[in-house]
């Protein structure tokens, strides 16, 4: 199966949001019969490549070529037109609707201008069989498990008798069994032709159903290589790759200080039963795939949702803070990884965002003291060079800036513990190296930084001790030189168990 | 060129133009309409409903909304009559008992909303049908006349020519504009109504400010109930059903966003008396009841795409 032509191609695709690049200039090209992975950290680009592969994005330049000609725009109807279909992650289900027409939707066999039913019933049945979906078609998709639901998924793409089948994390809520029928399916439609690509976090099913990888990072595309011949560990050092520079600012040698947090047994939201502790002066990163755990950790020691403890001391306090506003009063603060509908409060000014945690400390007799309100404000903007008109809105500062407002606002709180989410997401070169700064600055004045990171040389090169979760256990605790990259990943998706030790 | 668009951009001073400009107009071409007395009659209209959307515009601030203002004043309005002692010679603690009532009314109305988590549009118009099926059973359908003295004064007296209906949404005025704009709290539930999850997340309690809110939406619903009884010197099922659409209309009118975050009383005031100039103009012309609701409906969806299209963004 050397060179067939390709079905569907990418060739220097360019795609920015914002005047933030995610795509620097990327080949792909999927050829009929052959399993195609893609591999690559979160925001590494991933989810973007597959838009602009199957029409729902327009690449900024560069061309998407299908059957080997440039197409000019490539609408979602030109892609279905050509024959790609896509099983996203997030499921596009209507709840309300049966499984026959979930599948049928916006493909409906017609018959005078009507849906025929018989028909459709027909042709659902074929692929229901074919994923292994036994029950009765006019069921309703909300009566059925996640897992089923992504079988349903599967089989709304096939019903389409796509020659292009993109598969974006298919697996995630599978169960063993359903996860080996799809194995099977995908064996069966490679050997029909179709060309397929893959794009999953557990490196097993890619080493057993794939034939060439694509590795993404950072935008750009750092391995397109055929997979005979290498394995899981040769996988990780694929996608890890290597560059780091003199982003981090070095760590200190001081030793830490008073324990600032001690949980036994803590759950919260995913987390399940985990021990944790850390202390004062430390940076300790919180590492994981995504949606393993990590934001409920936070949230949980931050009395934003509900969490419970066999034993904890946070913060001086005797147990968990039971609301934001208990944590705040005991000096935890947190700055959320979604900074637009999370942390700032968007179209509000940045004076006035920067200044909401403050309000009740500097009112004087119930009213809002402006003069004092000023001054902080303008001490905040100038210890974290946020420039310009205060009274701008803050939806109005670039990503690094947003972020920057989001920190500074805890900062007159003089915080005691630093729960940060993914603060560098989004951020400019410049921004984060600021951010690390700063953060190595706060635990050299005796705070203790929390940082759940997706970032992994964040992780390695500015924390002093790594927790990595994976379904809401500690999968690993790295300290000293046993932090580094193929660790971190190794154990966040399972290949070597670094079990409970230390 | 740049001052037009600076007084597009604000919404408050559009509503205020356009009040002044309505005013003149009409002054100029009908015989009466800017005579004093009319004008004043106008303003004490506009008090009315500039008290209950007072509480209105709080609320719409954070993000929520009250549709029980109008069985509120219903409610105030019925029942003070009914629990003002007779051996109180000055009236006074009939007052008290009906605000504590109406505030009381608003505080289950935040607790619904904060601790049920019942959306408030439900919330609210849920209550106000349980508060209207209660009058039914205790006044049974007929009006009760006024007695006490205190409400009689405050819908009656001109102090130096001013009705103290007016004096009061002064009053009203200034405090509510001081806590919007001068006090903690007014920042926190503009932030609230912006974006709850990062207010919550930057230590706004949600319970405690919507519990607030809608006891002071209530106490001001309570306050406009016992104005319009001492105007009428009756109180009877159904008085208060204008005010309600009357107090959302005024807050939108005043540019404040109905979702929420984004606003002032300020533009409300305005709002108010561009809304009752709009009945008495309507009034003038010689149409069927019928045909004014219809111009009345029309009038106010035309007013808001002037005074509220451009404040969007």
């Amino acid at each position: 199966m050397t060179e067939t032509r390709p079905l569907l191609e990418a060739r220097q695709v360019f795609k920015g949001f914002f005047g933030n690049p995610v795509l620097k200039g990327v080949d792909i090209a999927l050829h009929p019969g052959r399993v195609h992975a893609l591999l690559g950290e979160n925001g590494a680009g991933k989810s973007t490549l597959i838009n602009l592969l199957s029409g729902a994005l327009q690449p900024d330049s560069g061309a998407i070529l299908v059957d080997g000609r440039p197409v000019g725009r490539f609408s979602p109807a030109a892609a279905r037109a050509a024959g790609i279909a896509v099983v996203q992650q997030e499921l596009s289900l209507t709840a309300d609707l049966s499984i026959a027409e979930n599948i049928g939707l916006g493909a409906f066999p017609r018959r005078f201008g009507l849906i025929d039913y018989a028909a459709l019933q027909k042709g659902v049945r074929e692929v229901c069989a074919m994923v292994g979906l036994t029950e009765p078609v006019d069921m309703p998709v909300a009566d059925l498990s996640l897992g089923r639901r992504q079988m349903v998924e599967i089989a709304k793409a096939l019903f389409r008798k796509p020659r292009v089948l993109i598969l974006d994390e298919p697996t995630s809520s599978l169960s063993a069994h359903e996860a080996g029928i799809l194995a099977r399916l995908i064996g069966t439609l490679r050997d029909r032709g179709t060309a397929l690509l893959y794009i999953s976090h557990r490196l097993n099913e890619v080493q057993a159903l794939c034939a060439h990888v694509t590795v993404l990072k950072d935008g750009g595309v750092t391995a397109d290589q055929s997979l005979a011949g290498i394995d899981g560990e040769g996988l990780v050092r694929l996608m890890v790759g290597r560059e780091t520079g003199d982003l981090f600012p070095p760590r200190p040698l001081a030793a830490p200080g008073a324990t600032r947090i001690s949980v036994e047994k803590f759950s919260a939201g995913l987390v399940r039963e985990i021990g944790f502790s850390a202390r004062a002066g430390e940076i300790v990163g919180i590492g994981g795939l995504v949606g393993q755990g990590q934001e409920d950790l936070l949230l949980g020691l931050y009395g934003a949702i509900p969490a419970r403890a066999d034993h904890a001391e946070v913060s001086g306090l005797p147990r968990l803070p039971a609301h934001v506003g208990e944590a705040n009063a005991a000096g935890i603060v947190y700055v959320p990884a979604d900074r637009k509908h999370e942390g700032l409060v968007l179209p509000h000014s940045i004076a006035a965002n920067l200044i909401l945690p403050s309000l009740g400390r500097l009112a004087r007799r119930g009213f809002r003291d402006r003069a004092a309100e000023a001054g902080l404000i303008a001490d905040l903007a100038r210890r974290l060079t946020i420039k310009g008109d205060v009274a701008r809105p803050v939806q109005a500062l670039s990503g690094g800036n947003q972020q920057k407002v989001a920190l500074a606002k805890w900062l007159p709180l003089d915080p005691s513990i630093l729960l940060l989410n993914d603060p560098t997401r989004g951020v400019d070169i410049e921004t984060k190296r600021e951010i690390y700064l700063m953060l190595r600055a706060f635990a050299a004045e005796g705070r203790l930084v929390i940082l759940a990171s997706s970032d992994t040389p964040e992780l390695v090169h500015l924390c002093d001790r790594v927790v990595v979760l994976r379904e809401g256990r500690v999968a690993a605790r790295l300290s000293g030189a046993a932090i580094s990259e193929e660790a971190i990943v190794g154990a966040a998706m399972g290949i070597h168990e670094q079990g409970e030790a230390a | 060129m740049k001052a037009v668009k600076a007084v597009f951009r604000n919404p408050p001073l559009l509503t205020f133009l356009l009040v002044a400009l309505v005013w003149l107009v009409a002054s100029l071409t009908l015989r009466g309409f800017g005579a004093y007395g009319h004008l004043r009659y106008l303003l004490e209209l506009a008090a009315v409903i500039g008290i209950v959307a007072a509480g209105q515009t709080l609320v719409i601030l954070m993000g929520g909304i009250d549709l029980s203002v109008g069985a509120v004043i219903t409610v105030t309005a019925i029942l003070l009559p009914l629990i003002s002692p007779a051996a109180d010679p000055t009236g006074l603690v009939g007052i008290v008992l009906a605000l504590a009532l109406a505030t009381g009314i608003g505080l289950l109305n935040g607790a619904g909303a904060a601790y049920l988590r019942v959306p408030p549009i439900i919330m609210t118009l849920a209550m106000a049908t349980f508060l209207q099926g209660l009058l039914v059973i205790v006044a049974g359908g007929s009006a009760v006349t006024v007695s006490n003295p205190a409400v009689i004064l405050l819908g009656q007296a001109r102090p130096l020519g001013i009705p103290a209906g007016i004096l009061l949404w002064i009053v009203v005025s200034v405090v509510v504009l001081l806590i919007i704009h001068r006090m903690p709290l007014g920042a926190r539930f503009l932030a609230l109504g912006a974006n709850p999850l990062a207010a919550r997340l930057s230590g706004v309690s949600v319970a405690r400010n919507t519990l607030l809110l809608y006891a002071l939406s209530g106490f001001f619903a309570g306050l406009a109930g016992i104005l319009v009884l001492g105007m009428n010197r009756q109180g009877y099922v159904g008085i208060g059903d204008p005010y309600l659409l009357m107090s959302i209309a005024a807050v939108v009118l005043g540019g404040t966003s109905i979702l929420g975050g984004r606003g002032t009383y300020a533009g409300t005031i305005p709002g108010a008396i561009l809304l009752v100039t709009t009945t008495a103009l309507i009034t003038v012309v010689n149409a069927s009841p019928g045909w004014r609701s219809i111009m009345f409906g029309s009038l106010i969806l035309a007013l808001l795409l002037i005074s509220g299209r451009e404040a969007r963004r």
